[in-house]
């Protein structure tokens, strides 16, 4: 399976996912003013990070981001002694900024602010006091784990980055051996195709 | 007599590609014929048939895209994206409910689970007692639905066809007291694949694209795939035509714009965009009845962790069936487990170790997809100009729906708790699971109905249907008896949009049934129809 096809197989929850209109309806409805207020000033906490350059030949997405969804799969896939296919041996991070080039503009401007709410928002969720890319493993799991279970926002919020990086991983097909996954089979099999099935029997006249 | 000519393989598919390489069609061109059909799914298909078996012109336009079947990649994350509306993400205004049909030629027979469900005599007894609608009496039905099982060889799994996941269902079914069944499916010497949702690359499922739609080919029916129907022409109460935009569909530019000239027009886009077709046509609607009364059958999946390896994605895809609560409660349970991505979108994924456990577990999963009843309260509306508008699907779960969604979530972790289950995986927005039965009850107690039920189940729907029912009042239906949408002649529907009433049961079999129903309407009007 090529990269496209992947990325265009994850467009899919991204779609569904951005058209909540994060901003727009959730973020107001469900957060709270106190969270975006918390989000507004959250945006001033400088990171590390924030001086490391992302990496050559990203196109989509911003260094704050790739910063964000690089720690999320450190965090999200710990493959690492696990029976499962290096997390190294995928594409991920190529595969989430493909994604990104495919989202329609508007809904990614508001992904983009949605993401940095997600980064930032660590400083005062949990009184972390530093945003979510600064978090060791395990603050930054219980982050996840607090906001899967906390509000509408938060919930859907934990989704997006969860199924970026998810999705991301798990469609390529070098991820399914280690879990017995067979993908697809009717070639491996050599299990002919039976073709259109024969008019019925009430048709007179029929030449094949 | 004419000769019949069937293609082995494939379907005679005027496309986007054709369209802009012939130099005679150009931009905009108009085409005459008998009868032009929305639509090439399930009841689409039925009716190109029929009619055109009958002797009519008949043209079929399709929105989606022609995938022969041999280019189905046994790959669901492809297919979501290339064969489903919207790359699998038509959603309601929310967002926390997903529609999913097929757009493509042969619509969602093309990426059904082959499950064929006939509903109980009392529905159509109800429909035609009741409602007043005669013709739909089960004994009057009784012949199509015998037609359908034999062309397309709807049939009871034997034993090889219920794989594991079936079998922990009906371990479970057997220790609770539950009534249970092999499922009824559509599909002639099944390969056992697993991957009926991504399409069948072997031509075994008996969809549309290996059925009616090439026998209707034979016929003379011409398909255009690619082309979306703007609006129904009308002129002095009676249909004349469509219009329609041919799309490239890889990049979206327009090819042609087409004016179809027809004596008839059948819509069978589904229930979702039958009524928004009418919508921007601005068709009579008396009772403000068209794009309302949609019934979803809302669809969760209780997942469950078995401490033997199951292997549970291997085999037909669809075991057997819960039938005990389907005429108490109006449940549904089917079995089923397909691949990994379906895992990231009914449910909560888990992060770090617990998520690498999470998929560790695959093999020993067991999947059971609860349907229930919902009360027909969505609506479908059309906002904005026929050419620039964007379709708005509503529905959220009423406090019933939730609870009665709730209940079915209930009985499925119990079955499989009562087959052994390690664990049962909640289909919430909420990160959740129960351990055992004891502590089930108190975890369901913390799913929240919140505002309007949104973000609290993972649901999705498959099945929706009712958004131009059938009935004889026009104030309080879209279409008449025949099929026919009140007040304009020679303007059909004939797909799930015009069942009179919710069903608890898998559509397709009942729309493929009433499509014939209505087919032969038209034929019986053929004089006040067709000039010849």
């Amino acid at each position: 399976m090529t990269t496209k096809q992947q990325a265009d197989a994850a467009v899919a929850p991204l779609a569904s996912l951005s058209r909540r209109k994060l901003l727009k309806t959730a973020l107001w409805a469900s957060a709270g003013t106190a969270l975006v207020v918390a989000g507004g000033f959250a945006w001033l906490r400088r990171s590390p990070v924030d001086e490391l350059p992302a990496p050559d030949g990203l196109k989509q997405l911003s260094a704050s981001e790739y910063h964000l969804f690089r720690r999320a799969i450190e965090v999200l896939l710990p493959t690492d002694g696990t029976l499962l296919t290096p997390v190294a041996q995928i594409p991920v991070i190529a595969n989430i900024d493909h994604l990104m080039g495919l989202v329609e503009p508007a809904i990614r401007e508001e992904l983009g602010i949605a993401l940095g709410l997600f980064d930032n928002a660590a400083v005062f969720s949990g009184l972390h006091g530093k945003r979510f890319v600064d978090l060791d493993d395990e603050a930054a799991l219980r982050y996840f784990d607090v906001w899967s279970a906390g509000n509408t926002l938060q919930r859907t919020l934990a989704t997006v980055v969860k199924k970026f990086v998810y999705v991301s991983y798990w469609r390529d097909p070098a991820t399914w051996p280690p879990i017995r996954f067979d993908g697809a089979v009717s070639d491996r099999w050599g299990i002919p195709s039976l073709g259109n099935s024969p008019l019925p029997d009430e048709s007179v006249e029929v030449t094949a | 007599m004419r000769p019949i000519n069937m293609r082995r393989e494939g379907v005679n598919v005027t496309q986007a590609k054709d369209v802009a390489r012939d130099p005679s069609l150009g931009r905009q061109f108009s085409i005459q014929t008998d009868v032009v059909i929305v639509g090439s799914g399930a009841g689409g298909a039925v009716m190109a048939y029929e009619l055109a078996k009958a002797g009519r012109k008949v043209l079929v336009l399709e929105s989606g895209r022609y995938w022969p079947s041999a280019e189905f990649t046994e790959n669901l994350g492809d297919t979501l994206t290339k064969v489903y509306r919207d790359q699998a993400a038509q959603a309601n205004t929310t967002t926390d409910v997903l529609f999913l049909e097929g757009n493509c030629v042969g619509g969602s027979t093309v990426i059904g689970a082959c499950v064929m469900q006939r509903p109980g005599d009392e529905v159509f007894q109800k429909w035609s007692d009741e409602l007043g609608l005669k013709g739909l009496g089960p004994r009057e039905l009784d012949k199509y639905f015998e037609q359908v099982e034999g062309w397309l060889h709807v049939h009871t799994n034997e034993a090889h066809e219920v794989n594991t996941t079936a079998h922990k269902v009906i371990q479970g079914c057997e220790r609770m007291g539950f009534s249970w069944r092999p499922v009824q499916r559509n599909v002639k010497n099944c390969a056992l694949t697993g991957h009926c949702l991504a399409g069948c690359p072997s031509d075994r499922k008996m969809s549309a694209l290996v059925t009616h739609l090439p026998w209707a080919a034979a016929y003379g029916a011409r398909i255009f795939s690619d082309t979306e129907v703007s609006r129904v022409l009308m002129r002095g109460g009676r249909a004349t035509g469509v219009e329609a935009v041919i799309r490239d569909p890889d990049t979206g530019t327009v090819v042609s714009n087409v004016r179809v000239d027809a004596q008839v027009v059948v819509l069978a886009a589904g229930a979702i965009h039958t009524p928004l077709i009418l919508q921007r046509s601005q068709a009579p609607d008396r009772g403000g009845n068209i794009g309302r009364n949609m019934a979803v059958q809302p669809f969760t999946q209780v997942l469950a962790t078995f401490k033997e390896d199951l292997y549970g994605f291997q085999g037909a895809l669809v075991g057997v069936e819960v039938d005990e609560f389907l005429k108490s409660d109006g449940f549904t349970f089917y079995s089923a487990l397909a691949e990994p991505e379906q895992l990231m979108a009914t449910g909560e994924q888990e992060a770090g170790d617990e998520h690498i456990n999470f998929m560790k577990s695959f093999k020993r999963m067991a999947g059971l997809n609860a349907f229930a009843i919902d009360k027909g309260e969505g609506q479908v509306i059309w906002e904005g100009d026929h050419l620039n508008g964007r379709k708005v699907i509503k529905w959220s779960p009423s406090r019933e729906d939730f609870e009665r969604i709730t209940r079915a979530t209930s009985i499925a972790a119990r079955i499989f708790f009562s087959a052994g289950a390690e664990r049962v995986w909640l289909p919430t927005f909420q990160k959740m699971h129960a351990d055992s039965v004891f502590d089930l009850d108190e975890k369901l107690a913390r799913v929240d109905y919140g505002i309007n039920g949104i973000y609290s189940y993972r649901m999705n729907s498959f099945t929706p249907h009712g958004t131009c029912r059938m009935g004889l009042d026009p104030y309080e239906s879209v279409v008449s008896a025949d099929g026919e949408v009140h007040g304009v002649s020679g303007l059909y529907v004939a797909d799930a949009s015009i069942f009179p009433t919710p069903v608890s049961s898998t559509p397709q079999w009942t729309v493929q049934v009433l499509s014939r129903y209505v087919a032969d309407r038209i034929l019986a009007r053929a004089p006040s129809h067709f000039l010849s």
